[in-house]
């Protein structure tokens, strides 16, 4: 370079200087801090519920096939339609009972044992795990909402007679806008979310009304008893073995003692329904086992919301990224621009039966369970419950710093991305989000991205 | 032969198959768009103003119900409209930033919302017991840098309140004042006091308040309603649906404005209200048009529920 451009050089790298000080550290690194049970049930208190969370995890690593005579695939029940053949495959970063992994299962998922599915654009190798949804039925005003499962078993060497069953097109739906996004949401923790008394939440959303950011937020409810519903990015499931229940039949096609019969499509349902041939099992495929009397007499389902529930919480870092000064400070800063008021820190547990750990215990979630308004730039159009088409939950924090994807969808690898997608017109998020970006030096931006990844 | 007609255009429409594309133009969906709502304001009548129909015109922000002109702050813009009313009666009127995307040391944003006072979740029922409150659960990562007190602004009484955070070097300066039982409240926020204290100043010059029903909080209770009619909520019971209505002077529902409610829940409230008769309200032995507020749903609906 001649000496002429040095300074110019200098003026132009200095110049570029806020627009690249602060960034994401990435996923944090290290070893997983989560996927350990909670600490008393490592303690095996009360005397043999280590058993049932090592059986419950056990069984959400279980990959099924249809009629379970694949060697290797011992679950049975899968299909006709499936989004991913376990639950571990999907719930996986950064330790089992996760989120999305670096790697998709779902590419390999396509074409597993026969499959003849083609991989839909929207799945990638190195994108997220996701299930989609179209909000519309096709050319109509008429909403939807409903998981469209990707792929069919048509083909599977134990798919008996099921030998042509078509996948939703999701070409067509991509053409027409008419396609939304879902991941995995981490599991960690979720028995701590699950022993939060409705009047603790309560508490807090009055203790919360008239902040300083104009946010405001509700809350879901069980449609049939009016309590606060609180799992799903909408929180419209109300306890573990709901939401379980439903992804069990939704994501892997098996019909269990909560969600009994075989799904169709949303469209389906509406017109021939599942063709007979593709019913290759009777139904509940997952259930009570009569013929034992140890542990193995539970389902699946019960097992699977078992092990949710004695996840213990990620484990923050007090030093990565970025030392103990920059994590503090961030975490003092998040607090001061209001991310806290719907990202709240902790709320307390009631009492549990279940096992000391759950009772009266801080959970350091970072969410208040509610649903906000997030605007035109993040809604899906999907309604559920009580939530609209722009209304989520606040997604817990916790675990954060070892998540690969954010936000609903998985739009995003990069936590300023994230960040920035809270500000849209109609989002209750636009005012912490200004001040992180507009009144926060690039020092302290740096310090809020450090204490996230911290989490 | 009309049943032939009938027959020939339904058969179509009944074949189609929303599950595979039709045939000639699809439908594309608009993006960024909130086509499917959740609970949403509505009022029963489209000319009457609404607490959350202000707009920006001409560099400043009107809202006509609350009687509001104010005159955007000199290199403030609103780059994105607020959420809808919460079911707490929260609004978000303004939300102004920084025309460029700036890290200048006077940067300072202005967030004006309203508290409808008939249905804050908080023990607050006057908006300078509002901003006493905020300061009593201020979290301790603030400091106070001025307790509550009154002060003078365009002429009317405001509740003052500013308090500041060490760590992140931002000052907030909380106004409120009250206008048909809300509390419309200013949040100035930035690191330059000096330049907060200008745009505070500003606020001499809007205009606020004007003609407005007298709003009476829980007027719709007890010995004033004559005649009550609940409402049949049926697909959903749960949610909080906070209504304001004005009676006239013989004691009908004139006017009802639905904060937050689902379309099915604001018809069958409508139905009933409109069935309500109260006492009628009375100023200087004359009666007068009134406004108060009701809240359906919610925690009533959950008893109403429990065992079914």
């Amino acid at each position: 370079m001649s000496r002429r451009f040095v300074p110019l050089a200098i003026l132009l790298f200095c110049s570029a200087l806020p627009l690249v000080a602060q960034t994401d550290p990435g996923v944090r690194g290290g070893g997983a801090a989560a996927g350990q049970a909670l600490a008393s049930v490592l303690a095996n208190n009360p005397v043999t519920i280590l058993n049932f969370f090592n059986d419950g995890k056990a069984r959400f690593q279980e990959i099924d096939s249809v009629a379970g005579t694949v060697s290797g695939e011992n679950g049975v029940g899968l299909g006709p339609r499936y989004n991913s053949r376990s639950c571990a495959s999907c719930h996986a970063q950064p330790a089992v009972g996760g989120t999305s992994p670096f790697t998709n299962p779902q590419v390999g998922d396509a074409t597993a044992d026969g499959a003849r599915n083609t991989v839909p654009s929207f799945i990638t190798i190195n994108g997220p795990v996701r299930e989609a949804r179209f909000p519309f039925f096709f050319n109509t005003n008429n909403p939807n909402g409903g998981v469209e499962d990707l792929y069919t078993i048509a083909g599977r060497v134990d798919a008996g007679t099921c030998t042509s069953l078509a996948q939703p097109d999701f070409n067509f739906a991509t053409q027409t806008n008419d396609i939304i996004f879902r991941i995995p949401t981490p599991t960690f923790g979720s028995g701590l979310i699950e022993n939060i008394d409705d009047s603790t939440l309560l508490a807090n959303f009055t203790a919360q009304q008239n902040n300083s950011q104009g946010v405001t937020g509700t809350f879901n409810h069980n449609g049939n008893d009016g309590t606060i519903a609180r799992f799903g990015w909408k929180a419209q499931n109300k306890s573990l073995e709901i939401f379980v229940g439903e992804a069990y039949n939704v994501e892997q096609g098996v019909t269990n003692e909560l969600f009994p019969t075989e799904r169709p499509l949303p469209g389906e349902d509406r017109n021939a329904g599942l063709p007979s041939s593709c019913r290759v099992n009777a139904t509940p495929e997952d259930h009570t086992n009569f013929n034992t009397t140890s542990i193995a007499t539970l389902s699946d389902s019960v097992q699977f919301a078992m092990f949710m529930r004695l996840l213990a919480p990620p484990t923050p870092s007090t030093t990565t990224p970025g030392g103990s000064t920059s994590i503090n400070n961030g975490h003092n800063l998040f607090n001061a621009i209001g991310c806290n008021v719907c990202h709240t820190q902790s709320l307390t547990t009631t009492r549990s039966a279940i096992t000391p750990s759950l009772g009266q215990a801080t959970a350091n979630l970072f969410s208040d369970l509610e649903i906000h308004h997030m605007g035109t730039g993040l809604t899906d159009n999907v309604s559920q419950g009580d939530a609209g088409g722009d209304q989520f939950r606040t997604a817990p924090l916790w675990g954060l710093g070892q998540r690969i994807f954010f936000m609903h969808d998985g739009r995003t690898s990069n936590l300023i991305n994230a960040i920035l997608a809270h500000n849209s017109s109609g989002s209750e998020a636009n005012n912490s989000s200004f001040l992180f970006f507009n009144n926060l030096t690039s020092g302290q931006q740096q310090d809020v991205l450090n204490f996230l990844r911290s989490l | 032969m009309r049943f032939l007609l009938c027959f020939l255009v339904a058969v179509p429409l009944l074949a189609q198959d929303e599950t595979k594309p039709p045939k000639g133009e699809p439908l594309k969906y608009p993006t960024g768009v909130i086509l499917v709502k959740g609970a949403e304001p509505s009022a029963s009548d489209t000319k009457t103003p609404l607490p959350e129909g202000g707009r920006m015109a001409n560099d400043a922000y009107k809202n006509d119900y609350f009687g509001l002109a104010y005159a955007l702050p000199r290199g403030l813009k609103q780059p994105f409209e607020g959420p809808p009313p919460s079911d707490t009666g929260g609004y978000v009127l303004a939300q102004l930033q920084p025309a460029q995307t700036t890290k200048a040391a006077d940067a300072t944003s202005v967030l004006v919302t309203a508290q409808d006072l008939f249905f804050s979740a908080g023990p607050a029922k006057t908006a300078a017991e509002l901003v006493s409150y905020k300061k009593e659960v201020l979290p301790p990562y603030y400091e106070v840098e001025r307790p509550p007190a009154e002060v003078t602004m365009a002429g009317r009484k405001f509740a003052r309140f500013d308090y500041v955070s060490r760590a992140a070097g931002l000052h907030w300066y909380v106004l409120a004042t009250e206008v048909r039982c809300h509390a419309v409240q200013f949040v100035f926020t930035g690191r330059d006091p000096k330049a907060m204290e200008t745009l505070v100043d500003g606020l001499e010059a809007m205009k606020i308040g004007g003609e407005a029903p007298p709003c009476v909080r829980d007027y719709a209770t007890g010995a004033n309603v004559l005649n009550r009619v609940e409402p049949l909520l049926t697909e959903r019971r749960f949610n909080r649906i906070p209504v304001r209505i004005v009676i006239d002077t013989k004691g009908r529902v004139k006017y009802i404005h639905f904060l937050s409610a689902f379309p099915q829940q604001a018809t069958a409230i409508t139905d009933a209200l409109l069935q309500w008769r109260f006492k009628p309200y009375i100023v200087n032995s004359e009666p007068a048009e009134v406004e108060t507020g009701i809240v359906f749903g919610g925690a009533a609906g959950r008893v109403a529920a429990a065992g079914d």
